[in-house]
């Protein structure tokens, strides 16, 4: 259905035909230069959604001051509505609470977008594999660059927003499209299925191996009662 | 028709027991003319993603026009269990999650928790130890205390105390990152004393830090505290009295702003306090501009403090010096057996804990901040509380802010100074 | 080290609801009263001017799992005197009910629905009992109870699933609470319904 052509309606320019004369999805000389250009004012002018929760966020603040100044790489402004932003940032632990404000602030945002995790709560939970915890945004929303660090340094983060430059570059008219397609009944919906959000925060690591071992309480941590569905 | 005039005051510096300086003269009082206009109560929300609420908190306000009819705070965005884990943690292995709790003043809280941990225990510190607690404590009030000023700032309108800040605060991040190798999740204390000692020349950084940091707080200060602006937005916003601050269970600068002379430091003095020369600032009306005036003038209480820490800082060892407690240097662990086992056993088995109960508390940057330990006479809490201060400053904003502006609701939750990760834990 | 003035003073008031009294790590004196009779202890100890334990420092729980009771746990400072004291409650699992101070404190409204939310303990004559720090909609229980396995009851794919299908608009006033009556003091064994719900609201 019309979702790929949905930014035609937003780009005239890429509503001729997809590709040139060589046929469907071959590049030609003036989308190339139409890309480059496109991309260019794109990967320069980004603004980012700041959706700091905790201690990461501290870091982003430190990289948007003047020692670290995002400024330079074209995120003067940063944009606390969702409306007007291309990046979201997402520095900090989500717990399950807060999902869905996640979840909302990700489809405010208009196409084109992209979404940078910053931090190890933010990508995979962290050290808090518990009860409140989501383990992983990219459970929820998708997620184009993961900036792995207890918080990451700011410059860090702006390696991490350079990347996200570096992919806006690569990507074609053509192809926008199918990047951008998103299924608008995924709205307030999680990214992924139940099974991928299992096989993504299953416990790993160290934390296979929570227990209570001291004292008389024996609580097993890993039992897991079926699922009540109601 | 209805007329209001409204006066805006100048600076009480002086009475407040600072520096006198030159006030500017009274703006002349200006006549608002309200039409009467019938009005019907709306509610808005902010929150829980918002620049102004310096976190994931979300505040349902109910507003008669710009008045706030009444205000409910919903918390509980960045509920992360901290107690909950720490049951499943040892002693040791709690420390990194303290510093993740309260990220604006992370050596604060890595202290208190130690210090608790020992008290439990039974545990005496070094004299060194003790002292280099005390410089990490007032550093870290300093660092806390620099972020609340800048983001305050930026909520009133002036982005340049922002700026001067987070470069000082830049600054404390070397010294954590000298001192410990992370920014903010310093992770620093160990029970029975620090991580490592001070790396060389540390100590050197820290005092050529307070040789110059009052001078940008002297800046910042006179861009804020006579600024008939500032002034304007934040005296006689949101007031509270002594008794009313005691019953809400205010406590640091927010209870003392009230004229409530109540500081752990002074009260239930821990490494001695009592010894350290220094004043604690009390304020007179309980509004947002005393609790501006207390951290400010806090600051300097703590350059002072750092000095006189560093002027003492004894030589000696930094941990104690128990096989059981401490881990072994690494050279006696490749070559003395005993050493190795020691290393082994303390971090396979950890540190036992009697079976008692022991609540600690410090002086934080946000108030009294303090740990509920319950041991079970092995190596894992059983029960691990943190005595949230924010948590309890934050549950009187609805008090606070009963009949002020919405725009002055945003001062009243900045001047409360609350930290999300603690208030939610 | 013998017990403080403090507890002397207690037992002669109220003789028979002071239970135990001891003395834990080195010098914080701990003093175990009868759940049923709280408030007024803990009245006491605010008014007497012998005490005066105006600042309400903390109240929170303790679980130590295997069906022993459960402990409600009063931090006290007094900031005329200088002393602090620390007052329990054992509550048994079969009755987790406890009157609240609300009434003496304004701090404990927040503090007391935070140990109703984690523990799921009830406070009787609390103006707002509610959930604070989890969902609304939160369904499996009370997390910080030592039978609460960490990870949660529900699988992360049912609770990824509950957490989105939370109402975002979802909030409530002041003015919900209204008719409810304000926070008094009810008298321990008169609620009938003393056990609180296992499962959220
Ligand atoms: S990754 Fe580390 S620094 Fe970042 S929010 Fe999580 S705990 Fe805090």
């Amino acid at each position: 259905m019309g979702l790929s052509e949905k930014p035609a309606e937003r780009l005239p320019v890429a509503s001729s035909p997809p590709g040139g004369v060589l046929g469907a999805g071959t590049p030609t000389f003036l989308t190339t230069r139409l890309d480059f250009v496109v991309n260019w004012a794109r990967r320069n002018s980004l603004w980012p959604m700041p959706f700091g929760t905790a201690c990461c966020a501290i870091e982003m603040m430190a990289a948007a001051a003047s020692n670290f100044d995002l400024a330079r790489f074209g995120m003067e402004r940063m944009s606390f509505s969702p409306r007007q932003a291309d990046v979201l940032i997402c520095a900090g632990r989500v717990p399950y609470k807060l999902a869905p404000v996640l979840r909302r602030i990700w489809d405010q945002m208009p196409q084109p977008k992209w979404a940078v995790s910053m931090g190890a709560c933010a990508s995979s939970g962290g050290v808090f594999d518990v009860y409140s915890m989501v383990q992983g945004i990219d459970t929820i929303i998708p997620v184009d660059v993961y900036v792995p660090g207890c918080p990451p340094r700011p410059e860090g983060l702006i390696y991490g927003l350079m990347m996200i430059q570096e992919k806006i570059r690569q990507e074609r008219l053509s192809e926008h499209g199918a990047l951008r397609a998103e299924d608008p009944a995924a709205v307030a919906r999680a990214r992924a299925d139940a099974d991928e959000v299992l096989a993504l925060s299953g416990p790993f690591g160290n934390s296979t191996r929570q227990n209570r071992v001291s004292g008389p309480t024996g609580s097993d941590a890993s039992d897991r009662p079926d699922d009540r569905i109601p | 028709m209805t007329r209001r005039t409204v006066d805006i005051p100048v600076g009480r510096g002086a009475e407040m027991g600072m520096d006198a300086r030159p006030a500017m003269g009274p703006l002349a009082p200006v006549d608002v003319a309200e039409p009467d206009i019938g009005s019907e109560e709306m509610l808005i929300n902010i929150g829980p993603q918002h620049p102004a609420t310096h976190g994931v908190l979300r505040l349902i306000c109910e507003l008669d026009g710009e008045t706030v009819v009444s205000v409910t705070p919903h918390i509980g965005y960045l509920h992360s269990s901290f107690e909950k884990l720490g049951e499943y943690r040892t002693y040791n292995q709690i420390v990194p999650l303290t510093d993740r709790m309260d990220y604006l003043a992370p050596l604060i809280y890595n202290c208190a928790y130690a210090m608790a941990v020992e008290k439990l225990m039974g545990i005496e510190v070094t004299e060194r130890c003790k002292v280099v607690r005390v410089v990490c404590l007032e550093l870290d009030r300093i660092f806390s205390h620099l972020l609340w000023l800048g983001t305050t700032a930026i909520d009133v309108g002036a982005f340049t105390p922002f700026l001067y800040a987070f470069q000082e605060r830049e600054r404390i991040y070397q010294l954590h990152e000298e001192l410990t190798g992370a920014r903010i999740t310093t992770s620093a204390t160990r029970v029975g004393g620090m991580m490592s000692d001070l790396p060389p020349g540390w100590a050197e950084g820290v005092r050529e830090f307070i040789d110059t940091f009052p001078r940008t707080l002297n800046e910042i200060d006179a861009l804020l505290t006579t600024n008939a602006i500032h002034q304007g937005r934040t005296m006689n916003i949101g007031a509270i009295g002594p008794e009313d601050a005691v019953d809400c269970g205010f406590t640091g600068p927010n209870l003392r702003a009230s004229g409530v002379d109540y500081d752990v430091r002074k009260d239930r003095p821990y490494y001695d306090y009592e010894t350290y020369d220094f004043e604690v600032p009390v304020g007179e009306n309980g509004d947002c501009y005393d609790r501006y005036l207390v951290r400010m003038e806090e600051m300097r209480q703590s350059v002072a403090i750092l000095h006189q820490a560093l002027d003492r800082l004894p030589d000696g060892p930094i941990n104690v010096e128990d096989p059981r407690i401490s881990l072994p240097s690494k050279t006696d662990c490749m070559s003395d057996m005993e050493s190795m086992i020691h290393h082994f056993k303390l971090i396979m088995d950890g540190i036992d804990a009697p079976a008692e109960d022991c609540y600690f508390s410090v002086e934080g940057s946000k108030g009294e901040l303090g740990m509920y330990l319950v041991g079970d006479g092995g190596p894992k809490p059983v029960r691990w509380r943190i005595r949230p201060p924010s948590f309890v400053n934050l549950s009187a904003i609805a008090k606070l802010a009963e009949g002020h502006l919405v725009a002055d609701l945003i001062m009243i939750n900045a001047s409360l100074d609350i930290v999300l990760g603690e208030i939610d834990r | 080290m013998p017990a403080s003035a403090t507890v002397e003073a207690l037992r002669a008031a109220f003789p028979n609801a002071v239970v135990r009294d001891l003395v834990q790590s080195g010098d914080q004196q701990v003093v175990y009263i009868d759940p049923g009779s709280n408030a007024e202890v803990l009245d006491w100890l605010r008014t007497d001017p012998g005490e005066r334990f105006n600042l309400l420092v903390d109240v929170t729980a303790v679980d130590y799992g295997d069906g022993r009771p459960l402990e409600v746990v009063y931090q006290l400072w007094s900031i005329p005197h200088r002393k602090a004291l620390r007052v329990k409650c054992e509550l048994p699992l079969s009755r987790l009910a406890i009157t609240s101070v609300t009434a003496l404190w304004s701090a404990a409204d927040w503090l007391e629905r935070e140990v109703y939310d984690l523990f799921g303990i009830e406070f009787r004559g609390h103006p707002d009992l509610r959930r604070i720090l989890m969902p609304e909609n939160y369904a499996e229980g009370h997390p910080l109870r030592k039978d609460f396995p960490l990870r949660g009851r529900f699988s992360r794919a049912e609770q990824t699933r509950r957490a989105l299908s939370q109402d975002l608009e979802q909030y409530y006033m002041p003015e919900e609470l209204e008719g409810r009556g304000a926070p008094q003091i009810v008298p321990a064994d008169e609620s009938p319904n003393s056990a609180p719900e296992s499962q959220g609201r």
